[in-house]
């Protein structure tokens, strides 16, 4: 049996992105999706997959229209509450070759609607890889529907065959649960923080930074009530700090004139303040980020500090790009062996940086099924990320995985906290 | 409005039924899909995925290789998969997908036979029926490629058709096979489950087939008529804490239902006794049924059909399509309905 394949960064960075192995390639061989990564291939798993996520605009619920085995995994929301906002039209065989459901959509819509003892404020219609290939105008059947319950009504695309394409079913699904927002007056006030499903955490400087300049922010995770939610389009512009957003966003500019600015989560703090300082250029400010950049420099020297070089092994199933943290830990002196990651385009940058300071830095891709074939092979001392945690269950893990989202200079001190209370714990 | 679920969630489709009988038998099977599919499938149809490593694949189909048909590359990446796994047979799943491209499976199992060099086993499921159907196609397809001829019968060996945790709540072998044991047999095994292909290729040696699932009626029934085989219809074990439980209901009521797969199902009602029927979501096999004893076609069906009993054992997830049921509700918990097994569940 083949090992688990994996590249060091310096042979990867040395062919460049155009010369990547194919085991490397999700397209290219049959994808294993380990139990580290579940939430990672499929659009509608776990986290925030298209159906949940479709869910975001407050009081909607969602109707899925699909074979029974798209929808089977989403008991995994009840727990959480939802099980009262889905309803599923199941379609048969001569539904996914003939599209003759289209038609029952509107009914079908009407009924979830009348068993309701409130009036949803959308009815998200998702649809699944059949309607994909059938190539349905769901545009037009929600109109029909919106027609038929006066309830406004929004495609959910969970299209998993177009994940490599342009818009994304995670991207889509940004700009469905815009979709009810109106143009209005805007206020120069208020900015909005686009990118993820659930908030930043409440520390975040990101907050204070804004207010420090006299602009309040509104993130849709925030809006508990609708009225919070049509207020997003008074927004003067949109901060965009998730790429997925930017489809989103580029809508928004279009439908609402609301113009945005994009900036990326770091864990390299000089990065961090570079963007600040520029974000504040496009804004026309200043921002004083002093104080939470000491604090972020002074959690990396402490931990740096303690604890010396230690070897971690960085996974994808993280809250950053798997990539860039390693070059950050790698920077600040720790030792990376091992990363489990998806190689793209965007983030070929950083594994060149990377070759540079750690050549032997080995990267596998959690989807190739030679994965099933794993052993460690190197030294490690702490796994961050739950796939990373998978593959070395004896070891400290640090998941670093919450749905409240890490971001800037908090986002590095929130990390250096974790990593440092698991290496304690283990007496490293 | 008929297939319209607006309190229960989707029950266990085909191709999970599929890929719970062949888990075990030491392939590769590839769910034929995008991905989707195979994250139903591993996050939450079977319960194995954490505990027993199995090389379930996912296709990882895009949209251009449904539009061109691209099965050459299909086989080419489950070639490259065998080449670096080297399983002794691959099998491919289907969803609705290549159901709606209309692919054909006959072609693809010749195609991968011939390029990898070991047996194919393909099931033409496509993520529209219940898991029971995918699994009924999963056995035969499995029994009808490796079983080849009759062996001598080994006294006192029984086999057990149909324990898939999906049918059974069951992730291991132990309560099944002590069940059976229990009945004087020496050595059981259940198919597929604590056990490979090797039973798959041997099943001809053993001198009782138990089902205790209607997803092994069409097996048993094969296997009978190739080899002469013994089988025989039974009911599906629950726990022993369950059955205690269950034990206490006696006498309590005027009228039961019982709502699970038909063989777990029976076996509760032979605790039960009094006037008991069965329902099930799934296939309702007449020679093991009773008169009074029905199918549920979807939630308005189960809403209308469980009128007027004053006792349900059935999966809890299934109580709140009954709205203001007055009765009294038992949980039995199937994982083919809510994805619990037994011993995630407190009677």
């Amino acid at each position: 049996m083949t090992e688990a394949f994996y590249i060091t960064a310096a042979e990867l960075a040395a062919g460049g992105f155009e010369n990547t192995p194919d085991e490397l390639m999700s397209s290219r061989h049959m994808i294993y999706s380990s139990p580290a990564t579940l939430d990672f291939n499929s659009p509608g798993a776990k986290g925030f997959g298209v159906k949940r996520a479709g869910l975001a605009i407050p009081g909607s619920v969602m109707l899925l229209v699909a074979p029974g085995c798209c929808g089977r995994n989403t008991a995994l929301l009840n727990e959480l509450g939802y099980n009262e906002r889905f309803f599923y039209l199941l379609l048969d065989d001569t539904d996914i070759v003939t599209g003759r459901h289209l038609t029952k959509i509107p009914k079908a819509c009407k009924e979830v609607c009348d068993s309701l003892d409130y009036t949803p404020t959308a009815v998200m219609i998702c649809i699944t890889c059949v309607d994909a290939l059938l190539g349905t105008d769901m545009e037009r059947v929600c109109r029909k529907c919106e027609e038929v319950t006066n309830v406004p009504t929004l495609p959910a695309y969970m299209y998993a065959l177009t994940r490599e394409k342009r818009l994304p079913p995670m991207a889509g699904v940004r700009k469905s649960v815009y979709g009810l927002l109106k143009p209005q007056k805007r206020r120069g006030d208020l900015c909005n923080i686009l990118g993820y499903f659930s908030p930043l955490h409440d520390d975040c400087e990101l907050y204070e930074l804004m207010k420090s300049v006299g602009v309040s922010t509104q993130e849709l995770a925030r809006c508990d009530t609708i009225e919070r939610y049509h207020k997003l389009s008074q927004a003067n512009f949109n901060l965009v700090i998730n790429p997925e957003a930017r489809y989103a966003a580029q809508d928004m500019e279009k439908r609402l004139g609301i113009p945005y600015i994009e900036i990326n989560r770091f864990y390299r703090i000089d990065k961090i303040r570079n963007q600040y300082r520029l974000l504040g250029q496009a804004l026309g400010v200043e921002f004083d980020d002093g104080r939470y950049y000491d604090k972020a420099k002074q959690s990396i020297e402490k931990f740096r500090e303690r604890f010396g070089q230690l070897r971690f092994a960085v996974g994808e199933c993280v809250n950053a790009d798997s990539f860039e943290l390693a070059l950050a830990l790698t920077e600040y002196g720790s030792k990376v062996s091992e990363i489990y990651g998806t190689v793209g385009e965007r983030n070929f940058f950083y594994i060149k940086k990377l070759a540079e300071l750690s050549p032997d830095t080995r990267i596998f891709t959690n989807l190739s099924p030679t994965m099933l074939n794993y052993e460690r092979r190197t030294q490690i001392d702490v796994t961050i990320g739950v796939d990373a945690g998978y593959y070395h269950p004896d070891l400290p893990n640090v998941m670093f995985n919450d749905e409240e989202q890490p971001f800037g200079y908090e986002g590095v001190t929130l990390l250096m906290e974790q990593l440092s209370a698991a290496a304690e714990k283990e007496g490293k | 409005m008929k297939k319209l679920l607006k309190f229960i969630s989707p029950l266990a489709p085909d191709d999970s039924g599929a890929c719970s009988v062949l888990y075990e038998m030491g392939g590769i099977t590839v769910i034929c899909d995008a991905g989707g599919c195979a994250g139903n499938v591993c996050g939450f149809d079977e319960p194995r995925w954490f505990t027993k490593k199995s090389a379930l694949l996912s296709a990882g189909l895009r949209d251009m290789d449904a539009i061109l048909g691209r099965d050459d590359r299909l086989v080419a990446k489950l070639t490259r998969a065998q080449e670096q796994l080297e399983r002794e047979f691959t099998a491919v799943v289907g969803t609705p997908v290549p159901a709606v491209i209309a692919t054909d499976y006959k072609a693809l199992e010749r195609m991968a036979e011939k390029r990898t060099g070991v047996p194919c086993v393909t099931v033409a499921t496509d993520g529209t029926k219940l898991y029971d159907k995918g699994e009924t196609e999963a056995y035969l397809k499995l029994f009808k490629k490796f079983a080849k001829e009759k062996l001598e019968t080994v006294k006192g060996s029984a086999a057990v058709i149909g324990a898939t945790p999906l049918n059974t709540g069951f992730t291991t072998a132990d309560e099944i096979k002590a069940a059976f044991l229990k009945e004087g047999f020496t050595q059981v095994v259940c198919i597929g489950l604590d056990s490979g292909l090797d039973e798959v290729r041997r099943i001809s040696r053993f001198e009782k087939i138990f089902v205790i699932a209607p997803s092994g009626i069409r097996a048993g029934r094969w296997l009978s008529e190739e080899f002469g085989l013994d089988v025989e219809i039974h009911s599906c074990p629950v726990p022993e804490s369950y059955v205690a439980e269950l034990k206490k209901l006696c006498g309590t009521f005027k009228k039961a239902l019982v709502i699970h797969q038909q063989m777990t199902a029976n076996g509760v009602r032979e605790i039960l006794g009094g006037d008991t029927a069965v329902g099930t979501f799934f296939e309702l096999e007449k020679s093991a049924a009773e008169k009074n004893d029905f199918h549920i076609a979807d939630e308005e069906d189960f809403a209308e059909k469980a009128q007027g009993y004053d006792l349900i054992v059935g999966d809890i997830s299934l109580k709140r399509a009954l709205g203001g049921y007055e009765g009294r509700w038992v949980d039995l918990p199937h994982f083919a309905v809510s994805g619990r097994t037994f011993t995630a569940a407190k009677i």
